[in-house]
């Protein structure tokens, strides 16, 4: 009984650990991409540039651009959600951070969540500015569904940056990682593009939260499985 | 003690026989190419020993296999008799390494750099703040502490780099280069640390191009030139001292026209 008691307080004081570790990157990445700002407003400004520059090319009936509407705000949080998770990794590179940061003692598995933690962070400050624009720029009345937004863009976030922060991990050290890296990442969320933007569509169709939840459940595994499959291969990024 | 036999434990505290690093037929191929071909040592615990050699001589490959940030390619090496392939996680807590870049973050301040490895290396919360100030002062970098590293000179890197050196008490610390771009107090620093560690019964090895400076601080030294170790001396060290013909088997191994 003892022992189990001891086992269970070792198990606890190692989760707790992991976690510190965890939110020490999480917070490290954070406050250096927040202070290299030429890298957060690129960042932020290719996404509101994807939703301008398509906004252009559906032309100008309002009717096109609500039904598009879900469809880009979805794009324009992915396509700059790839310069995100990839630039939380090339700030390791900056001076063989990378090398270092393996040989701490700590679990791969907890650096993998401390980077995609700070992935996370990202993606969801990319949604925030999205959701807003698209709402603006496509004339879509996002307010009346907004819970639910939030939550989907939550979950989306969160299965975007687990595999967006596993895949940047495995091309950081390549020569052609800028490119690599949406040439892979890119098909595997295919899924989860297609569940956000079909739960984003239903619930401004007006279609209540409890309705969606083949979507809400698609998203939820989705994130799960990438979680998974960051935390248990993530130390082959860190393994040169 | 023959070389052949090394002394692998599973896990623990080494006894007394069980040498700090101990290599067999070490190799490392980067594409074809060894940089490391076939390398037994043997250090004893708490020696300094050089690491000596040219460049490419196979110096920073020895040391980033021990510090596990490297797989070998063939052979095997331990540190404190545990294999650094098989538990790497159990080598990681008694190695410092003090690599040739410098592993810092540019946007972060000198004290932030340090405080984020003392939160890796698990340093108790009530004690870092202390260590991290007093590893700061060591290496004289408390009036810039919370400056971005950004603007620090390559010395103020290596300076900080040394400094996070301090954060813990390692068994083992492998230091590649540590005189690069210091200047004479930089550099004295160094000396300083390098006998701290020793009396601190600390093994060390250093690799580096400044030989003559360390002599006095170093027990014993390895040459390695073109991954073969072809020199032992002094006292602490150990191996098993090879000839250019050593490369041979290696032969196949080397990209075309790089042959003999």
């Amino acid at each position: 009984m003892e022992r189990g008691a001891a086992g269970g307080i070792a198990t606890v004081t190692a989760v707790a650990r992991h976690l510190a570790v965890a939110r020490a990157i999480a917070a490290k990445d954070l406050r250096a991409e927040l202070r290299g700002r030429q890298a957060v407003t690129s960042t932020l400004f290719l996404a509101a540039l994807t939703l301008l520059i398509f906004g252009f090319a559906l032309g100008p009936d309002r009717a096109s651009l609500a039904a598009a509407g879900p469809g880009l705000l979805w794009l324009a949080v992915i396509l700059s959600g790839v310069l995100a998770v990839g630039r939380l990794h090339q700030l390791e590179m900056e001076d063989g951070a990378f090398e270092l940061l393996a040989l701490y003692p700590v679990p791969r598995a907890a650096i993998y969540l401390g980077k995609a933690l700070g992935g996370l962070a990202a993606m969801v400050a990319l949604g925030a500015l999205v959701l807003p624009l698209t709402a603006i720029l496509y004339a879509i009345d996002v307010a009346s569904a907004l819970p639910g937004l939030v939550l989907v863009i939550g979950l989306g976030a969160l299965g975007f940056a687990a595999i967006g922060t596993l895949y940047a991990g495995l091309t950081v050290r390549l020569r052609a990682r800028e490119v690599l890296l949406p040439l892979l990442l890119l098909p595997v969320v295919a899924p989860l593009l297609l569940a956000a933007v079909s739960a984003t569509a239903s619930l401004l169709a007006g279609d209540p939260l409890g309705e969606l939840g083949a979507w809400l459940q698609l998203l939820i595994g989705y994130d799960l499985a990438m979680l998974l499959a960051g935390g248990l291969t993530y130390g082959l990024a860190l393994e040169e | 003690m023959p070389l052949t036999t090394i002394h692998v434990r599973p896990t623990g505290v080494p006894d007394e026989t069980t040498p700090a690093v101990e290599t067999r037929d070490l190799a490392r191929l980067f594409r074809r190419s060894p940089a490391l071909a076939g390398v037994t040592l043997r250090v004893e615990a708490g020696r300094a020993i050089a690491v000596l050699g040219p460049n490419g001589a196979g110096k920073t490959t020895l040391l980033r296999i021990l510090a596990t940030a490297l797989r070998p390619s063939f052979g095997m090496a331990a540190v404190d008799g545990i294999d650094v392939a098989e538990q790497p996680e159990e080598i990681r807590p008694r190695v410092a390494f003090l690599p040739h870049s410098t592993g810092l973050y540019d946007d972060l301040s000198a004290a932030e750099n340090l405080r984020f490895a003392a939160q890796l290396m698990g340093l108790p919360g009530p004690d870092r703040a202390g260590r991290v100030g007093a590893a700061l002062d060591r290496v004289g970098l408390t009036a810039d502490r919370d400056i971005r590293v950004s603007a620090f000179s390559a010395g103020m890197r290596r300076r900080l780099a040394l400094g996070r050196l301090l954060l813990g008490h390692p068994r083992l610390l492998l230091l590649d280069e540590p005189y690069a771009a210091l200047d004479a107090s930089g550099m004295a620093l160094v000396d300083a640390l390098l006998d701290e560690w020793r009396a601190a019964g600390a093994t060390v090895l250093v690799a580096t191009h400044a030989g003559e400076r360390l002599a006095a601080r170093v027990d014993g030294w390895l040459r390695l030139v073109d991954g073969l170790l072809v020199e032992v001396g002094g006292e602490g060290a150990g191996g098993e001292v090879k000839t250019e013909a050593a490369l041979q088997p290696w032969s196949g191994a080397l990209p075309v026209g790089s042959q003999p």
